[in-house]
């Protein structure tokens, strides 16, 4: 080799060892950003207990209403007991409110099943959405924590996409725990004050508010904004359609919009 | 069927849906185009369920007419596009709903 290329070769060499002590000294920092906002309560709850916490008073008014439901549904065949049991197995307002109407109006098994899998049918693509984060996961981890996987925790999580392995691990199951006790524990206040907390209108706005504030940091990016836009003009035009199927037409209607974008970009 | 068993059931349903692009079938074998796709979940699904939520009464006339569900989720939005804090912005529209409640906007 001539000597010339021989020092070029040495110092190509040096230059990636030295990028590669760069990435990583930069990997490491970033660990330790990614620890301390997942373990910390950060100055405006940007650690997983913030989340939690921000999240349960968030869903809680909603989890109240659901309570609500239960004891109204109590005297027209369906015990209060098989509500409240069902309540963190099934993990899920809008469902469980529908499921329980259903059965006290006298519907089916498979009426009822069909209405929740119609109305939970959005948890497929949050699943699909959020598998790169359990992909490396211990398989107790991909069977059983995605039983806490609803809007806000899916919200939550993608709003952290660079924390992954055993942190992502302990943030969903802080952000999961939290707010399913909360969340239990609300369902059980509401069937206990029962109807008396009907009059609290306001409280209604909790939930869609929840979705509010984390909906509208995404819309900073501009490719979001038309599918958002044509699934809520989609979603309100058909939101008294029975069995959460105004919900799903503009769903459908966002991904139809949101697929023939990705489509024409380069 | 008893309503607990036909709970129960509901839920195994609800947990299947969770899980299948999880653990049953791995997400990773999604075309590109597809996964592409689905980074926009959340602000469609977002925007559908607010906008549900306001249409139940209204239509699509509910996104734009002045109400006081309509105002209140604007304050909440306007917190939140300020200052990222979920909390402050249900707050915001608990309180603004509430008070709009008080002057009697429908």
């Amino acid at each position: 080799m001539d000597p010339r290329q021989a020092v070029a070769v040495g110092h190509l060499a040096y230059e990636v060892a030295a990028l590669r002590h760069h990435d990583l000294l930069a990997e490491a920092a970033r660990r330790r950003a990614i620890h301390r906002a997942t373990t910390r309560r950060g100055p405006r709850g940007t650690g997983a207990a913030g989340d939690a916490w921000a999240i349960v008073a968030s869903v809680a008014p909603f989890g109240l209403v659901v309570g609500v439901t239960i004891a109204l549904v109590a005297g027209r065949g369906v015990p209060a007991a098989a509500g409240l049991v069902a309540t963190p197995l099934l993990y899920g307002g809008s469902a469980q409110v529908a499921a329980l109407n259903l059965l006290a109006s006298g519907a089916g098994a498979l009426a009822v099943l069909a209405t929740v899998a119609i109305v939970n049918a959005r948890l497929i693509v949050y699943g699909a959405a959020l598998a790169p984060h359990f992909s490396d996961q211990p398989h107790w981890f991909r069977w059983l924590a995605p039983a806490v996987l609803v809007d806000q925790t899916y919200a939550a999580a993608t709003a952290r996409q660079h924390v992954d392995g055993r942190a992502f691990r302990r943030y969903w199951l802080t952000v999961g725990g939290i707010l399913g006790a909360g969340w239990t524990a609300a369902v059980a206040i509401g069937a206990a004050l029962g109807p008396a907390l009907a009059q609290l209108g306001p409280l209604r706005l909790a939930a869609p508010a929840c979705f509010v504030a984390l909906l509208v940091p995404r819309l900073r990016e501009r490719r979001a904004l038309l599918p958002a836009l044509v699934a809520a003009v989609v979603a309100a035009a058909a939101a008294s359609a029975p069995s959460g199927l105004g919900l799903l037409a503009g769903a459908a209607s966002g991904f139809v919009v949101a697929a023939v974008m990705e489509r024409r970009r380069p | 069927m008893t309503a607990l068993a036909i709970l129960v059931a509901a839920a195994a349903v609800s947990w299947l849906l969770r899980v299948l692009f999880i653990a049953v079938v791995p997400a990773s074998r999604l075309p590109a185009g597809l996964r592409r796709v689905l980074d926009h979940t959340g602000t469609v699904v977002m925007a559908a369920l607010i906008a549900t939520e306001l249409g139940h009464d209204g239509g699509v006339a509910a996104l734009v007419v002045p109400s006081g569900p309509l105002l209140a989720l604007l304050a909440a939005g306007a917190v939140a596009w300020r200052t990222r804090h979920l909390a402050a912005a249900v707050a915001t529209a608990v309180v603004v709903g509430g008070v709009l409640a008080l002057l009697g906007l429908p």
